[in-house]
C-alpha cells in the first residue's frame, strides 16, 4: 500500500512539474470555459431566428427551446470533454509511462524491491487525483458561467447534474489516461506511443459510432444527438457495437445529466462508461512491458 | 540544390523503413474503404425505404410517385475524404515530426551538416522527401478511393469521376505539405521533442477538430436532431430569406470556419466532389468561381508554412543534444 501511496504522490509532483502537457490542460480548461458563452450565443440567435420565423408567418410550431434547462447551455462542453479531455488524459498516461524510461531510471526501479503492480496501482492514482482536480475546475467554471447568464445560482437539482456530469467526465478521463499508460509501457517509441491512444480514439469516436448510424465522421462531433438509423444492417450493427461506442455513450449519458435530447439508455450508458473506465485501468496495471524498458528513440 | 535533393533521397529511403508510414497508409485507405461500405449501405437502404414507400403508394391508388434517390458516385466519398481531413492532417504531423526528431535522438544533426551547406538545406530536404511521400500516398487514396466506388458502390468510373478525384487529391498533397511543414518547423525550433510532439497535438486539436466543430455547433440548423429548418416545416428559400436577417451572425460563425485550413480544404474537396448539394453536376468553371477564394488561402497558408520551416532551419542547431 505505501508503494501506490508513495507512487501517487510521485505522480503527481511529477505531472505538475512537467511543462510539456500545459498547453493541452490549457486547451481543455480555456474550451469548457468558452462553450458555456457559446451554447448561450447560439441558444439567444436560434431564439431570435425562430421569432423572426413566426414573425414572417413561416411557421405555426412550437419553438424546440421553450422550457430548456440553464444547463443546455453547456452542451458544448460534452464535445470538449471527449475531443479535448481525453487526448489530454491519454497524453498525461503515455508521459507517466515514459517518465522513467526518458530518465534512465526505469531499470533503476527495476532493482529495488519493489511491487511493479503497486507501482502503477500508485502513479494511477496519482493522475485520477489529477483528472479530478482538473474536472473539479472545469465544473466550478460551468456552474459559475450558467449561474452569471441566468443571473443568479444554479438550484440544488442542477448543481448535483453538474456533479454528476463531473463524475461521469472523471470516469471517461482516467480510462483514457490508462489508454494511454499502456500504450507508454508497450510501444517503443514516444511518437508511437503517443499515436496509438490517439488512434484508438478516433476509431472509437469516429468509426465505430459511424459503421452504427451511417453519420458522417465529423458531424459525431456535434452534441446534438444524430436520428438513430432503423434499417437492417445498421439497427444490428448499432446493437453489436454500442459498448465499444464509448464516446457516443458519453454523449449519450451526458445529454440526458444535463437536460439535451439523447438518443438510447442514459443510465446503461453511463455503465458502460464507467465499466470502460474499469477495463483500461485493470489492463494499465496488470499488462507487464518487459520488452520496453529502455529510453524511447525516434 | 543536389544536396536538398540528396537529403530528400535518404529522407525517402527512411521512411520507407518507417513503420508508422506504412500504418499511415493502411489506415487511411481502410479508413477511405470503410466509409464507401457505409455510404453504399446507407443508400442501399434509402433506395428500400423508397420502394416499399412506392409500392405503398401505388397500392393505394395514387398516380403520383415521389422521385426516387439518386446514386452519384462521388458522393460516397463524404467520410472518406473527412477522414483524410482528421486523420491526414495528425499522420503528416507524426511523419513529419519523427523526420527531425529521430536526428536529434540519434545525434546525427553535426553528420547531416557535413553534407549540407545549411540548416535550411536540411529541412528543406526533409521537406521534399515528405512531400514525395504524400504525393504517392495522395495518390493511393485516390486509387483507393474510385476503386471502392467501382466495385463496392456498383458505380461506373469515367474519366469525370477520375479527374475530379485528382484535382481533390491534389487538394490532399497541399493540405498534408502545409501540416509537414508545420511539424518540422516547430519539432526544429523546439529544444525539447515532447513538447514539439504536444504543441502539434494542440495545433491538430485546435485547426482540424476545435475551430471547424465551433462553427458548426453554432449552426442554427444544427440545433435539434435533423435540422432546425426541416423540425420548424421551412422551405429552402424561406430559410436562406429569414437567414439574411442574421448576416452578421452567419458572417462570423462562416468567418471563424474558414479560418481553419481544414475547413478550406473540405469546402473545395467537397465542392471538386459534388459532395455538396450545390455543386453536383456542375462543371469545374462553376466550382472554381464558388471555391477559388478557399484555393487562394490554402495555398497562401501552405506557402507561409513551408517559408516558416525553412527560416526554423536557421535555429537547427536546436537539434544538436546538449
Amino acid at each position: 500500500m505505501s508503494t501506490a501511496i508513495t507512487a501517487a504522490r510521485h505522480e503527481l509532483l511529477a505531472s505538475v512539474r512537467a511543462k510539456a502537457p500545459y498547453a493541452l490542460v490549457a486547451a481543455f480548461l480555456g474550451m469548457v470555459a468558452a462553450s458555456t458563452f457559446i451554447g448561450w450565443r447560439t441558444t439567444v440567435t436560434v431564439t431570435a431566428i425562430y421569432e423572426r420565423v413566426l414573425a414572417d408567418g413561416y411557421t405555426t410550431q412550437p419553438n424546440p427551446f421553450t422550457d430548456v434547462s440553464p444547463l443546455y447551455y453547456v452542451r458544448n462542453t460534452v464535445i470538449y470533454v471527449l475531443l479535448i479531455g481525453t487526448l489530454m488524459a491519454a497524453t498525461l498516461g503515455v508521459q507517466s509511462a515514459l517518465r522513467d524510461r526518458k530518465a534512465e531510471t526505469a531499470a533503476l526501479i527495476g532493482t529495488r524491491p519493489v511491487d511493479a503492480r503497486a507501482l502503477r496501482t500508485g502513479r494511477l492514482l496519482g493522475l485520477g487525483i489529477l483528472l479530478a482536480a482538473l474536472v473539479a475546475v472545469t465544473e466550478v467554471v460551468t456552474w459559475v458561467s450558467v449561474g452569471l447568464l441566468v443571473g443568479g445560482p444554479l438550484d440544488a437539482a442542477e448543481t448535483l447534474r453538474i456533479a454528476g456530469f463531473g463524475v461521469l467526465t472523471w470516469l471517461l478521463l482516467v480510462g483514457f489516461a490508462g489508454v494511454g499508460m499502456l500504450s507508454g509501457r508497450l510501444l517503443h517509441r514516444e511518437r508511437t506511443a503517443l499515436l496509438a491512444p490517439v488512434v484508438v480514439w478516433a476509431v472509437i469516436a469516429f468509426v465505430v459510432p459511424q459503421l452504427g448510424t451511417a453519420a458522417r465522421p465529423v458531424s459525431l462531433l456535434n452534441p446534438v444527438p444524430l436520428p438513430a438509423q432503423d434499417s437492417g444492417a445498421f439497427a444490428w450493427l448499432s446493437h453489436a457495437l454500442a459498448p465499444i461506442a464509448i464516446t457516443e455513450r458519453f454523449k449519450t449519458a451526458s445529454g440526458a445529466l444535463l437536460g439535451s435530447p439523447t438518443t438510447g439508455s442514459a443510465a446503461a450508458s453511463a455503465l458502460l462508461v464507467a465499466l470502460f473506465a474499469a477495463v483500461a485501468l485493470t489492463a494499465a496495471i496488470l499488462v507487464r512491458g518487459t520488452r520496453t524498458q529502455g529510453v524511447p528513440h525516434e | 540544390m543536389s544536396e536538398t535533393v540528396t537529403l530528400a533521397r535518404k529522407e525517402l529511403l527512411d521512411l520507407r523503413r518507417d513503420r508508422v508510414v506504412w500504418i499511415v497508409v493502411g489506415t487511411l485507405g481502410l479508413a477511405v474503404v470503410l466509409s464507401v461500405v457505409v455510404a453504399s449501405l446507407d443508400f442501399r437502404a434509402q433506395l428500400a425505404d423508397y420502394e416499399a414507400y412506392a409500392a405503398q403508394v401505388k397500392a393505394s391508388g395514387s398516380g403520383v410517385t415521389p422521385a426516387a434517390p439518386q446514386l452519384f458516385p462521388l458522393q460516397l466519398l463524404r467520410g472518406g475524404m473527412e477522414y483524410v481531413e482528421v486523420l491526414g492532417a495528425l499522420f503528416a504531423l507524426m511523419i513529419g515530426y519523427g523526420a527531425i526528431a529521430k536526428e536529434r535522438s540519434r545525434g546525427t544533426v553535426d553528420l547531416l551538416l557535413t553534407r549540407a551547406r545549411s540548416g535550411t538545406s536540411i529541412v528543406m530536404g526533409k521537406l521534399l522527401g515528405l512531400a514525395i511521400l504524400w504525393a504517392v500516398i495522395m495518390a493511393a487514396v485516390v486509387v483507393t478511393a474510385l476503386a471502392s466506388v467501382a466495385l463496392i458502390g456498383g458505380s461506373t468510373i469515367g474519366w469525370h469521376e477520375v479527374g475530379r478525384m485528382a484535382l481533390a487529391g491534389a487538394a490532399g498533397w497541399v493540405y498534408a505539405v502545409f501540416w509537414s511543414a508545420i511539424a518540422v518547423a516547430v519539432t526544429t525550433l523546439t529544444r525539447n521533442s515532447t513538447a514539439a510532439l504536444l504543441t502539434l497535438l494542440v495545433l491538430w486539436l485546435v485547426i482540424v477538430l476545435v475551430i471547424p466543430q465551433i462553427g458548426d455547433t453554432m449552426d442554427p440548423d444544427n440545433q435539434v436532431p435533423g435540422g432546425l429548418f426541416k423540425a420548424l416545416a421551412i422551405a429552402k428559400p424561406d430559410e436562406h430569406a429569414v437567414l439574411h436577417h442574421f448576416a452578421t451572425y452567419e458572417s462570423l460563425r462562416n468567418g471563424l470556419e474558414v479560418s481553419s485550413l481544414s475547413k478550406l480544404y473540405e469546402r473545395f474537396t467537397f465542392a471538386t466532389l459534388g459532395i455538396k448539394d450545390i455543386y453536383n453536376g456542375q462543371s469545374l468553371a462553376v466550382v472554381w468561381d464558388g471555391t477559388f477564394r478557399y484555393v487562394i488561402g490554402a495555398l497562401t497558408l501552405t506557402g507561409a508554412a513551408l517559408t516558416f520551416a525553412a527560416a526554423s532551419g536557421r535555429r537547427i542547431h536546436t537539434l544538436r543534444r546538449s
